[in-house]
């Protein structure tokens, strides 16, 4: 569903990715992972053209994204940190994104999110008077909102409750039951352990590694991914050791 | 982009800031109004006050607004808008909601206590500034990412434009008073939006007789349809110029 091809992208004082290239099919939900400034966010955000590629291309359903927005109307995306319009209420927004997106009728919504989350009750709130974790919430309605067929989660997990986490984690783990796309960045390895099937590793602006699961505890014989993780790390480790 | 200039303009009808600003230019007409007899010299009054607060009103806002929008510029950007839709209608809210701003807050007590040429051009001259203005804003607040940076720059510019450029021009006419250089000033005089806005006002007015031999060839241009014709090209021009230059930085610009 979405082709990287040979991605790169340099700001001025650090090269954020390097000719990256990458494959995402339908019904896969991905990890990417990688040490801070290891360019998982600077990747999410090419893909949405919010950053635009130094060089590569990329396309999302078939659709060479410099050529124009439209695709976007496929995808969800949930950034890492969002901040609201002070003024504006929870109801406002919802309505102005709506709003937005004539082309959806308000049938198809998919409201799961928003009625697990409550976010009616905070419907005449401000958005500037909403928590972190609040906000978080009303974010990940947001992504859901239009069953999109990707979807795009930057840090989903960072502020929310024990209980709105396994809310999240269950949505997602139906979205790719249903085929759709699911792109997750955490830095909370556990967080990811039931909602992913591939996992791709990032570091440098390079990928380490990009495999499934299944593949990954066959090499490592471990079952969680972070113990899975922390041996590939050392295994690599001694690989550059010995050269 | 209709939607978008909506939003934003219903975001900042309930700023207090924008409020407040409407207030100020309310309170500041009415109150020349009811001091002045003559409105010829209240139209000069309200003329000063406008000169001096709506650059640096407009620059400020515009630039504070501008960074506080960035986050939620950043939803929109995620939604399958063109880049383009979406600056374009940040940028018309702005514009129009100061525009608005102004007819509510000087255009109500100036239709009420001097419905007249005099009038009509201040006010005029006042959204064209105000366009002008944020366009200025948009292209050094997009360029610099830096929001204390860009913020400096445009206090900065507001600076220029406010004093210095009148005092560097003053300083070129004493210098060259002896030659004929009223063309010249003439010229130069459209490189600063506020002295075109001066300038036009000016010329409507019974001020304009006090100019003296050289505002002659003021009078004679300003005082035409030609001048006119020019001035308001040139504030379009300025408008579009650097309406253009902020959109090819925001174009490129990696959120």
């Amino acid at each position: 569903m979405i082709t990287i091809n040979n991605i790169s992208k340099s700001y001025p004082k650090q090269k954020a990715l390097d000719s990256v290239s990458l494959e995402f099919l339908s019904g896969q939900s991905i990890a990417l992972i990688g040490p801070n400034g290891s360019g998982k966010t600077t990747l999410i955000k090419i893909i949405l053209s919010l950053v635009k590629p130094d060089e590569g291309d990329i396309t999302v359903l078939g659709q060479d994204i410099s050529t124009s927005g439209v695709y976007r109307k496929d995808i969800g995306y949930m950034p890492q940190i969002t901040r609201f319009p002070e003024n504006m209420t929870v109801r406002q927004l919802f309505r102005l994104v709506k709003d937005l997106r004539a082309d959806i009728s308000s049938t198809s919504y998919d409201l799961d999110l928003y009625s697990a989350y409550n976010i009616e009750s905070m419907n005449a709130k401000p958005l500037y008077a909403l928590s972190g974790g609040m906000k978080q919430k009303v974010s990940a309605a947001l992504a859901f909102l239009f069953d999109p067929d990707i979807l795009i989660l930057d840090e989903p997990t960072a502020a929310l409750d024990p209980i709105s986490n396994e809310r999240l984690k269950e949505k997602i783990r139906t979205s790719y039951e249903k085929e759709k796309l699911v792109l997750i960045t955490s830095h909370i390895l556990s967080d990811l352990d039931e909602i992913v099937n591939h996992v791709v590793y990032l570091m440098e602006g390079k990928i380490a590694f990009h495999k499934s699961i299944e593949q990954l505890r066959l090499e490592t014989d471990e079952t969680r991914l972070n113990k899975i993780i922390v041996t590939l790390l050392q295994q690599m480790e001694h690989h550059v050791e010995n050269h | 982009m209709w939607k978008i200039t909506n939003y934003i303009l219903r975001d900042l009808s309930k700023s207090w800031i924008i409020i407040g600003y409407v207030l100020l230019l309310f309170v500041a007409s009415w109150g020349v109004f009811s001091i002045e007899n003559e409105p010829d010299k209240a139209i000069l009054n309200l003329l000063q006050i406008l000169l001096l607060l709506l650059p640096l009103f407009t620059l400020v806002f515009t630039t504070i607004y501008y960074y506080n929008s960035l986050e939620f510029i950043l939803l929109l950007l995620a939604q399958p808008i063109d880049r383009k839709k979406i600056y374009r209608g940040f940028a018309m809210g702005l514009m129009g909601t100061l525009s608005l701003c102004l007819l509510l807050g000087m255009g109500i007590p100036i239709m009420i206590h001097f419905p007249s040429n005099q009038g009509m051009m201040l006010l005029l001259c006042g959204l064209l500034l105000t366009t002008t203005f944020v366009a200025i804003a948009l292209f050094l607040s997009s360029r610099l990412s830096d929001k204390a940076k860009g913020m400096g720059a445009v206090l900065l510019l507001w600076s220029f434009f406010a004093f210095l450029f009148d005092g560097m021009l003053l300083l070129f006419m004493y210098q060259f008073g002896a030659y004929p250089i009223e063309s010249a000033v003439l010229a130069i005089s459209f490189l600063n939006p506020i002295v075109i806005a001066r300038t036009s006002v000016l010329m409507t007015t019974e001020a304009a007789a006090m100019l003296g031999l050289s505002g002659a060839v003021f009078k004679d241009f300003f005082g035409s349809t030609l001048g006119f014709t020019v001035s308001l090209l040139a504030f379009i021009g300025y408008t579009t110029l650097f309406y253009s230059l902020s959109w090819k930085n925001f174009k490129k610009k990696d959120m």
